[in-house]
């Protein structure tokens, strides 16, 4: 017996999706954010390695309904504080409250 | 006139030989050394014997003075020796010029004095590149980072694409459509996929429809994060597994009125309190070894006959066959999400009154009188490796399993009617108070966006006049609103009066 009606066909809707989403992506492009911010106007550079880190985080953790122009502004913006903050001071990074 | 130009020689040859030592970078002076051991004949015992006793952070500096001093006199004594004597003459005038405070030849109890050397970085002296060895470890785990995003991904992808293919086969016996993003044309229904569509790397979804007495399936792949590290490492601790979610909606016509759920103890209390179903419907959990099942287990119902009607032995058996198999088993047809996705179970999901942009879609929302369920039926299944298997082959074989038990228990609670009189009663009592709180939530807050509205325009209509600075609109507005007072306060006076006769 043949079980398929194709007259019972539904289209699907994004909204049927259980949103199981614990926010990390949003969570960590902000943490980009703040800590590129801080590597450029402080000349911190362990915060511009952490944007970094971030950055990558929040790509790993990121749907892919989700705009991949955001990702990749903050991989930009992260790199570029790293790239800024060590031509303005080559001197190597030294880990807060470790030395 | 020898004497003369040998010394002008000497001195512009000293000037050269110090500005090059200034301007390497890793000058140490033991290049000195050697070119004084080489070149010249020890002359100097008195100032070398006393470099010694100095302490050692001051010896780089002192050192370097005196060899320079050593340097001076040093080709002058090799060419006369006349001019020795005034060497050392030169030499104890540098002395006591330079180093005033202390006295090289006096006792070792004195204190040394400050000297302040300026810290020259690790990466211009001797080491370059092992100076940078913080940034070496965060390149490292950068790079650890990306490997295990790539391992996990595909790993994830293998997963999903192995349990896809074992079902594929009944999935196009029993549904129409297998597989449907929403976006292509309804033209080109014929061309089957053959991957899950992926939402992100540990989610992948099926959309299936086409079927007798459902509207559609939704298969859900929610696998461990092992694409994030901290993510894999977090459910290493928490013990959490990949999970596979069947989701089937039913129409109003296909499902009786019920709510019930069975579920595993860990995550009963959970659903609990996060179902607003299951939290308005189900006031209480009983233990699910009275209907032959393990003490695991737990049941949420509404009603008492939906229990023994659902659990039937062809379930019980496939529940004592796998036992962790089934993570819970929710059958509603009040299904209005979890309370963190919506805090109305109407309006979408934004907080209530607010006044910004989304106060379009909120008039929507309480104009509509009617609330958004869903009738479905949702069974989570563990996917967990069994009998010394991989997780890939038990994920296989187990999702055929999974995949008959969803379609039996689908028709069957498509088939079930509630049978007697007083569960109906009681059924449609609940949804009745259920119904009456969501219109008095709705007309409330109808109420103060009405009030939120006047305010706002009395506001606006109070800034026009006093802007317009006339007097007689002022007296006017000003009358306007002392009457429009005396109104809101009169009717409880009226009501006051009543009450006293």
């Amino acid at each position: 017996m043949d079980n398929r009606r194709s007259n019972r066909v539904h289209r699907f809707q994004p909204k049927f999706i259980s949103l199981v989403d614990d926010g990390l992506s949003d969570y960590m492009n902000l943490i980009g954010m703040l800590c590129s911010m801080c590597a450029l106007m402080l000349k911190i550079k362990f915060c511009g390695w952490i944007a970094l880190f971030s950055a990558i985080v929040g790509f790993a953790n990121s749907r892919v309904s989700e705009d991949g122009k955001q990702v990749f502004s903050s991989f930009m913006l992260s790199a570029s504080a790293i790239v800024i903050t060590y031509m303005q001071n080559p001197a190597p990074m030294k880990i807060p409250y470790f030395e | 006139c020898k004497m003369r130009s040998s010394t002008i020689l000497a001195f512009i040859f000293m000037c050269l030989v110090s500005s090059v030592a200034k301007t390497a970078k890793d000058e140490d002076f033991s290049e000195f050394d050697d070119f004084d051991h080489d070149e010249f004949v020890d002359e100097t015992p008195s100032s070398t014997g006393a470099t010694p006793s100095s302490p050692k952070t001051q010896s780089n500096k002192q050192e370097s003075l005196r060899k320079e001093d050593e340097l001076q006199p040093k080709p002058s004594q090799s060419n006369d020796e006349e001019v020795s004597i005034d060497d050392d003459d030169d030499d104890l005038m540098f002395d006591e010029e330079e180093f005033e405070s202390s006295d090289p030849f006096g006792s070792p109890n004195q204190p040394p004095p400050d000297l302040k050397i300026a810290e020259v970085p690790a990466n211009l002296t001797g080491s370059h590149w092992e100076a940078y060895y913080c940034e070496g470890i965060m390149i490292i785990a950068l790079l650890g980072y990306l490997i295990n995003f790539l391992i996990g991904r595909t790993k994830n992808s293998q997963l999903a694409t192995a349990i896809f293919r074992s079902q594929r086969d009944m999935l196009r016996e029993n549904f129409t459509v297998v597989g449907d993003n929403g976006q292509t044309k309804t033209g080109q229904e014929e061309e089957q996929t053959d991957l899950m569509q992926k939402e992100s790397e540990n989610l992948y979804i099926l959309w299936c429809t086409g079927r007798p007495s459902i509207d559609s399936m939704l298969l859900e792949l929610r696998f461990v994060k092992r694409q994030c590290l901290f993510n894999s490492l977090a459910a290493i601790i928490k013990s959490t597994n990949d999970t596979i979610v069947y989701t089937v909606d039913y129409s109003k016509e296909d499902m009786d009125t019920f709510v019930f759920c069975l579920a595993r103890k860990r995550c009963a209390a959970k659903l609990h309190r996060d179902m607003i179903d299951l939290s308005q419907f189900c006031p209480e959990k009983k233990a699910a070894d009275r209907k032959g099942l393990s003490s695991s287990y737990q049941i949420l119902s509404e009603l008492g006959e939906v229990s023994s009607a659902i659990i039937d032995t062809k379930i019980a058996d496939f529940m004592n066959r796998s036992p962790d198999a089934i993570e819970y088993i929710h059958v509603s047809d009040q299904y209005t999400g979890t309370k963190t996705q919506t805090t109305d179970p109407q309006s979408p999901p934004t907080p209530a009154p607010t006044n910004t942009g989304t106060a379009a879609q909120q008039q929507d929302a309480l104009n509509a009188s009617e609330r958004a369920v869903r009738r479905v039926l949702i069974v989570a299944f563990n996917l967990v490796p069994q009998n010394g298997q991989s997780l890939q082959v038990t994920s296989e074989l187990a999702s055929n399993d999974y995949l008959h038990f969803v379609l039996y228990l689908m028709n069957r609670v498509g088939s079930f009617r509630l049978t007697s009189k007083e569960s109906k009663a009681k059924a449609n009592k609940n949804r009745q108070r259920i119904e009456e709180t969501f219109l008095k939530s709705v007309n409330q807050q109808r109420q103060e966006q009405a009030q939120q509205r006047r305010e706002e325009q009395r506001r606006a209509e109070k800034e026009k006049v006093m802007k317009s600075d006339d007097p007689e609109l002022q007296r006017k507005w000003d009358e306007k609103e002392h009457k429009r007072e005396m109104k809101r306060r009169q009717p409880k006076m009226k009501q006051m009066k009543i009450k006293s006769m």
